[in-house]
């Protein structure tokens, strides 16, 4: 890269330029500052056309960022709601967008593990259930008698 | 949006426990009329009595009612046999039986057997010897483990 000193404003500091130059970093930060004074003093000296095609283009990239950028958020969002969706693969994301059918997805596993849970505790507590007290060895009396107690015990 | 949606979620949850709180208060409530032709074959034997059994006496009764159907011919046959002294003991008689009945499954198969011949000897004996042992027993249970 091979630039003249008579392209320049700042004659002092940049004379000639090449590739080991570049590799200095102060001196990098130097040309990228004499480069943007250059840019600076020819830009006060623009034509009202080229002026006018460069802030045009400086709307068109500004409005472009923000449109992806809305994306990008949009975007995070529905991965959020719809991340239960994404196990079902290429099937589950074209419905990453209908969050009713997340909703209700995430809604029937809860129901299902709140009667899964019912009925684990129903089975847990079925042998001590008053039902097997009541078809035991034993009839229910002969736990409540006190005197049978007693009696086992003198004898 | 976030908020409103996850509102939705536990408003839905919270209708749902509560729709399935009053549906068991509804339950026990229930006259001998309204129970379910299943729950009537199971406890007839409270048939003349259920309509003054206490809320928490019911609830204990169709608990009974409810496992009845997972209970073999015999136990079931058992159960029904029972049932009507059941109801007839005090909440105190029952936290004790209930008590007694958990030692009495952890006991090991011979002093089951044991148990269960010195029942039926304890059984001929006299209603007065019965009666004057019981009295002679001290309480067992507090009144706070009552149903």
């Amino acid at each position: 890269m091979n630039m003249h000193k008579d392209n320049m404003t700042d004659k002092e500091n940049i004379t000639f330029i090449d590739d080991s130059v570049i590799s200095d970093p102060v001196m990098e930060a130097q040309i990228a500052r004499g480069i943007s004074d250059l840019l600076n003093n020819r830009a006060q000296h623009l034509e009202a056309e080229h002026a006018q095609r460069l802030s045009a283009a400086r709307n068109a990239a500004v409005h472009y960022l923000t449109e992806q950028q809305a994306q990008y958020n949009t975007g995070n969002q529905t991965a959020r709601h719809g991340h239960v969706l994404r196990w079902f693969g290429h099937v589950g994301q074209n419905f990453e967008q209908h969050r009713v059918a997340s909703t209700a997805l995430v809604l029937v596993v809860m129901l299902l593990t709140f009667f899964a849970v019912q009925q684990f505790g129903s089975n847990h507590n079925l042998e001590n259930s008053d039902a097997f007290l009541l078809a035991s060895d034993l009839p229910p009396e002969a736990y409540a008698d006190k005197g049978f107690d007693a009696w086992i015990e003198s004898n | 949006m976030d908020r409103i949606q996850l509102g939705l979620r536990w408003a839905l949850l919270s209708f749902l426990l509560l729709v399935a709180a009053v549906a068991n208060a509804d339950e026990i409530n229930q006259t001998w009329e309204q129970l379910t032709e299943s729950q009537r074959q199971v406890l007839n034997p409270l048939a003349s009595e259920w309509d003054t059994l206490r809320p928490w006496q019911r609830e204990k009764m169709l608990d009974i009612a409810r496992d009845y159907p997972k209970m073999s011919p015999e136990k079931q046959g058992l159960v029904k046999k029972r049932l009507s002294n059941w109801s007839r003991m005090t909440p105190y008689e029952r936290e004790n039986a209930r008590k007694r009945h958990q030692q009495f499954k952890a006991l090991p198969d011979d002093k089951k057997r044991e148990l269960r011949k010195k029942w039926n000897e304890y059984q001929q004996l006299p209603e007065s010897e019965r009666a004057k042992l019981r009295a002679e027993s001290p309480e067992t249970y507090g009144d706070s483990n009552l149903d």
